[in-house]
């Protein structure tokens, strides 16, 4: 080939012979086709690495709620909002009316699944989404570009776009709690982060997630039905792992889609799950 | 070689005048109403846009697929040109190299605007995570954008004004810069077969992933199929290549005539209609075991309420398959036809399909979503309506392509370089 450029005159005019394709230009092209698609499964390999990190942790902190005490008061938005210092357009938390096949009216209250094996985490293209040894979902906001990719890959719509300045105060607060964490700048993805915040310092002042209010996130606390029971799903002792033990079907919502979340519901009674 | 270069002018009456200054006049108001629109977008955010939490891409995503689809024949070309030696091709592929540049760097622009943070464009390139999709396109669409650059750079120094200026003559450091540009023209030109590799090779992988993109998009249902990848690739060489032999004809027809045969464009628009007879014979099938294979609960209610909404029905059987068939046969056959005039009505279709194939992957699914509901899941509409900034931001990106392709038309020469 590099003869054939130090002489380019030589190349003919003729239309006859030009279109021959030569054996090594044949073995390029071929080589190319075949190894495009072999780099492009080494990069898009699900099970690589450093994303399943976790499942090596200590903790790994997960949610049960209980369907059948919910009665839709929206008291864990609200205090979702309060801690998170959200304005009443941004939801991390969100209640809804579903029917079952009985036709009977429930509430559903959605938090982040926090998944074991997260959509959102795989497509980030700067890993500023990414999951904690202790298994949470978090943001790292200095790292987003604000692609929103994760939110057209998370299959339960809770990741919320950060889509104007917010400089106010959540008219949550102070009914429902006072803002603990740091404001987000414009234009980057926000979500449920089980108030991690909590749980960090908790654990630092030997508390116990999902026993002392404290350490456990806002929503859990402020329910005043006892729906949502929180706790270490690694712990057998933790109040959410004790629940699990006993209830016979809890449900993981979109189960067909292998996310594995970290959320349990304990069906409606006469659902059969 | 010196090439005449002949404007089309416009009769009214019995005057006739050169509407050249006035198109580009033109051009510069779409690119004055791109920046009232990106002024609005830097300033305020994105909250100026119709995207939502449930929409979260729209018309951007839509025109920045598609700019880069079309923008397919460059690598196309670069085999033909490059590896398969296959010379008579040489000035449409210069042609093809020019597209690929405007439509990768509109792609680039246009993304700026889409980003939260436009200030950290730069973030995948080095904060890596190789196992998303978006990462490996960035990296792609970044180096490919500067494997056609170096293309480029041979095709705008044949311009006379690189060696005939005076002030080459007149000062030193002028001639030495333009002799520096010659130079690194030459050596360009001369490692052109590395880059063609190069640009096929990441071309193949951006193409596709830009499919894989929707494809891994498992909770949004019907659209997402894991055949996107192969698709996206296929009708990028289709749309592409007829949007190259559609510009070639305006180029080396109608304003450098004789300068390319006319049966070497007819085999331009052959090579086209060949992939798009491809690309429907891959999506039938598609089509067919997305209906009849999937028994998944959730896709099937979704595959059922698409099914019954009108623009879905319409755009797949008359966008998709129509409108690609008909040209795919008759682009096939050029050679026989040999009508110019015929075979460029029909190329316009192969684009038109290119655009609409993703518009509707990026609206489809992401419009139907499904309800949490464990036991009575539902399908909702959601609804997404692309306000006047929107449409501002997209005049001027298309501005920008339809300027720097019109200057290069009126004013590169595309001819051979004299070794």
């Amino acid at each position: 080939m590099a003869e054939e450029m130090k002489h380019p005159e030589k190349e003919t005019e003729i239309h006859g012979a030009d279109s021959q394709i030569s054996r090594r230009a044949f073995l390029a092209v071929g080589g190319v086709l075949l190894g495009a698609p072999a780099l492009s499964l080494a990069f898009s390999h699900p099970l690589a690495a450093d994303e399943n990190q976790h499942e090596a942790g200590a903790h790994s902190w997960g949610m049960v709620i209980d369907i059948n005490l919910c009665i839709g008061c929206n008291y864990c938005t609200y205090a979702c909002q309060a801690v998170n210092n959200l304005e009443d357009d941004m939801l991390y938390n969100i209640v809804t009316t579903e029917t079952t096949e009985n036709g009977e009216e429930f509430f559903l209250s959605r938090p982040c699944m926090h998944c074991n094996n997260p959509p959102c985490v795989h497509v980030c293209p700067v890993k500023a989404t990414y999951i904690r040894p202790d298994g949470i979902i978090t943001m790292d906001y200095d790292l987003c570009i604000g692609c929103r990719y994760c939110e057209v890959a998370c299959p339960y719509d809770v990741r919320v776009f950060n889509w104007r300045k917010h400089t106010g105060i959540s008219p949550k607060v102070p009914a429902f709690g006072s803002p603990e964490v740091a404001p987000r700048p414009r234009g980057v993805m926000e979500k449920c982060t089980f108030c991690e915040h909590r749980i960090d310092i908790g654990m630092e002042r030997n508390l116990i997630p999902g026993v002392d209010p404290a350490a456990t996130p806002a929503c859990v606390i402020a329910c005043p039905t006892g729906a949502r029971i929180f706790g270490d799903l690694k712990d057998p002792l933790s109040p959410a792992s004790k629940i699990l033990a006993v209830e016979k079907n809890p449900i993981q919502l979109r189960s067909d889609l292998s996310t594995d979340p970290k959320v349990f519901y304990i069906p409606p009674k006469g659902t059969g799950g | 070689m010196e090439t005449n270069i002949y404007v089309p002018k416009i009769q009214i009456g019995s005057r006739k005048f050169d509407f050249f200054l006035y198109w580009i006049g033109l051009l510069v108001l779409g690119l004055l109403i791109g920046a009232v629109g990106a002024y609005q977008v830097l300033t305020y955010g994105l909250q100026v846009t119709g995207l939502s939490n449930q929409v979260p891409w729209g018309l951007w995503i839509v025109i920045d697929l598609s700019a880069i689809a079309l923008g397919g024949s460059a690598f196309v070309f670069g085999v033909i040109v490059y590896l398969l030696k296959i010379k008579r091709y040489e000035v449409v592929g210069r042609l093809a190299v020019l597209i690929g540049f405007l439509g990768y760097s509109a792609a680039g622009l246009i993304l700026f605007f889409d980003l939260g943070q436009p200030l950290r464009f730069w973030h995948p390139v080095v904060f890596w995570q190789t196992h998303s999709l978006l990462w490996e396109i960035t990296m792609c669409v970044v180096l490919y954008l500067s494997v056609l650059l170096a293309e480029l750079l041979p095709i705008v120094v044949e311009h006379p004004v690189f060696r005939e200026h005076p002030w080459i003559a007149r000062y030193p450091f002028a001639a030495w810069l333009a002799k520096t540009i010659e130079d690194l023209s030459h050596f360009l030109h001369k490692i052109g077969p590395a880059l063609a590799v190069i640009g096929l090779s990441l071309s193949l992988l951006h193409q596709a992933s830009l499919g894989a993109t929707y494809g891994v998009l498992s909770g949004r249902g019907l659209w997402f199929s894991p055949t996107a990848p192969i698709l996206f690739v296929t009708s990028a060489m289709a749309g592409g290549t007829a949007l190259l032999f559609v510009l070639s004809v305006v180029v080396f027809r109608v304003m450098r005539p004789g300068m390319v045969k006319d049966n070497v464009l007819l085999e331009v628009a052959r090579i086209s209609g060949g992939f798009a007879l491809l690309c429907i014979y891959i999506r039938l099938w598609d089509w067919a075991v997305t209906n009849y294979y999937s028994f998944d609960k959730e896709v099937a209610l979704q595959t059922e309420l698409l099914n019954t909404i009108a623009p879905y029905t319409s755009s797949f059987w008359i966008g998709q398959i129509l409108f690609a068939l008909i040209p795919g046969f008759v682009l096939f056959n050029a050679h026989r036809i040999k009508n110019i005039k015929v075979v460029t009505l029909f190329a316009l279709l192969p684009v038109f399909c290119t655009i609409l194939l993703r518009w509707s992957y990026n609206f489809s699914g992401l419009v139907a979503s499904i309800t949490y509901d464990p036991f009575t899941p539902t399908v909702v509409l959601n609804s997404y309506t692309p306000t006047w900034q929107e449409w501002a931001v997209a005049i001027g990106v298309i501005s920008y392509w339809l300027m720097g392709f019109s200057l290069a038309a009126r004013f590169l020469p595309f001819g051979k370089v004299e070794e």
